[in-house]
């Protein structure tokens, strides 16, 4: 079925791009990441003009980021303080990022921008998955014990002036790295429309030392805010949210996500990130291939504003 | 109203300059309104007409010609090169065309170069290759002739998205002095006012013309939708993100196991 998308100004069916939806959803669901990183790809290469694809990706990163901080904030698994200073500092980043994207869009150079970031991001963040993911099921078939983790270990993170308490996660820490950790994902996620949570979970774990068992929903109340607050910036300064496409994307998402989660739960998770870190990889891959590889047209049309003709 | 009135008047002029050539046009358009709704796929605009001659005109042996053209409103556009640096490809040089139709669409009966001279086409800009091209002050030139490598590459890519077409023998003739054409509108249509022309030849010569207009808009939701987020963009920010936080509040209830 057809359907007329009123702000990327073409026709898309309907039940491909639910089918889209619905399969990032799952994926996201079994890998518990917010999936941006694999939908605003699969819209570029659908044929949606990078801008809607970013901003309405956004929109629904909200809905898949607030329909699992829902059941975390249930089970009260989430550090409020913790969050609140990471979507404080969110918003700064989006705020930054979504500058940064409308002058990008004005000198045409978005969608390198995009597809650079991609590339850094996701060939980084998959390459250290994967090796970790490797070695750690190298050592479960050798039958040696992980090694051990010390959450209570500091680094240099914990060295620096203007220190906070964190009551929840039992944290007495600088907000420095925080607030870095909150702009730095803001700026990312508002540029390239992802939640960001697979940089946002690893680095509030190594790097804060926060505890696994609250990192999930803290994080996912800060992509919530934090996106949420990129959707309305993109909307008022870029005017690229397509309403209906990120509906479609939604309903799609959240249902998707619900069986995803279902199949994780019985799949090991050393198989499950190194599956992840080859999915991360291959599209940062692919990415890649269309920085290098000679386009089939050298020319585009775009309007001042930036929009693609 | 006006346009009967644009047309008596193009007429009342047209007659005393030219009383030779009595050759009237009478144009019909299956739509004066296409409207886009959530369904819209595209559409094509049936062109009719009839041929007139008063009973002093001369009959002669050569058929007539008809041209009709369909422009679009007219648009900026920035056309860009990329090049390789350091092995990456991305956007180098760029040209800046200024007010030029965002749609263009040419029927005709026989290819142009058939119908009539190369000044003709060129003076009254009938087919992509004789439009005027302005270029932004920015930029070296100030229109961008026929062989200039941005203009190309505009048209190839308009023409690839199906927004400037041509139909070298388009415009069809039922009766010696009755036509009929059809102008196919992409669903990826640029919404505004279109300007429907068209050119009577016969002999190469120009007999008549007639410019009629029609409206393509989005409607109803699609209208408000693009309106809101144009106009009133925190609102419709602020009703995404509702929604969006309502979607995933709402998956939660339906899905919630305990």
């Amino acid at each position: 079925m057809q359907i007329y998308l009123p702000i990327a100004e073409l026709p898309v069916n309907m039940f491909i791009i639910l089918g889209m939806g619905g399969a990032v959803g799952f994926l996201s669901g079994l890998f518990g990441v917010g999936g941006g990183f694999l939908l605003t790809p699969l819209l570029i290469f659908s044929g949606i003009s990078p801008a809607v694809a970013v901003a309405s990706t956004t929109a629904q990163v909200v809905a898949s980021s607030a329909s699992a901080a829902i059941i975390y904030w249930r089970r009260r698994m989430i550090d409020v303080k913790l969050a609140g200073v990471l979507v404080a500092s969110g918003i700064l980043g989006s705020s930054i990022g979504v500058g940064i994207f409308s002058l990008l869009r004005r000198w045409g150079q978005l969608d390198l921008v995009i597809a650079i970031c991609y590339v850094t991001f996701l060939g980084l963040v998959g390459g250290l998955m994967l090796t970790e993911s490797i070695r750690a099921m190298i050592n479960a078939r050798l039958g040696r014990p992980a090694p051990l983790r010390r959450p209570g270990q500091h680094n240099w993170a914990h060295g620096l002036p203007f220190k906070m308490r964190f009551k929840r996660s039992k944290l007495y820490v600088s907000v420095i790295p925080i607030i870095a950790i909150g702009v730095g994902i803001g700026i990312l996620g508002s540029l390239l429309g992802i939640g960001g949570g697979f940089i946002l979970v690893p680095a509030l774990i190594y790097l804060l030392r926060v505890p696994t068992n609250i990192v999930i929903g803290t994080s996912l109340i800060q992509m919530t805010g934090t996106m949420a607050v990129a959707t309305v910036l993109q909307s008022t300064s870029n005017h690229t949210v397509d309403g209906v496409l990120a509906l479609i994307l939604m309903v799609g998402g959240v249902i998707g996500a619900q069986f995803g989660a279902r199949v994780g739960a019985h799949v090991r998770g050393d198989q499950l990130r190194a599956m992840l870190a080859l999915l991360v990889l291959g599209v940062g891959i692919r990415f890649f291939v269309d920085l290098v590889h000679t386009p089939a047209d050298l020319f585009s049309l775009a309007t001042l504003a930036g929009d693609t003709r | 109203m006006t346009r009967l009135a644009a047309f008596l008047a193009f007429w009342a002029i047209a007659l005393a300059a030219a009383p030779v050539r009595a050759e009237q046009l009478i144009v019909a358009l299956s739509t004066e309104e296409v409207r886009i709704t959530s369904n819209f796929t595209g559409t094509s605009i049936a062109v009719f007409g009839a041929i007139e001659r008063d009973a002093a005109t001369v009959s002669r042996a050569e058929f007539y010609d008809v041209v009709v053209s369909v422009k679009g409103p007219s648009e900026t556009v920035v056309t860009r090169r990329k090049a390789r640096y350091v092995g990456i490809w991305l956007n180098s040089a760029s040209r800046t065309f200024v007010n030029i139709p965002s749609f263009y669409a040419v029927n005709s009966s026989r290819p142009l170069s058939e119908v009539t001279t190369p000044q003709i086409l060129k003076r009254f800009q009938i087919g992509a290759d004789d439009l005027v091209f302005p270029v932004s002050a920015d930029d070296d030139a100030e229109t961008a002739g026929p062989d200039d490598e941005f203009r190309k590459a505009f048209i190839r890519l308009k023409q690839q998205d199906g927004l400037y077409r041509s139909e070298a023998y388009g415009v069809k003739f039922p009766g010696t002095e009755i036509f009929q054409t059809a102008v196919q509108i992409p669903a990826n249509v640029p919404v505004g006012r279109y300007v429907v022309t068209v050119h009577l030849f016969r002999d190469g010569a120009m007999l008549a013309s007639d410019q009629s207009e029609i409206r393509i808009s989005k409607m109803g939701f699609e209208q408000f939708t693009f309106d809101l987020a144009h106009n009133q963009g925190l609102i419709y920010g602020l009703i995404c993100v509702i929604l969006a936080v309502f979607t995933g509040w709402l998956a939660g209830v339906i899905f919630r196991k305990d």
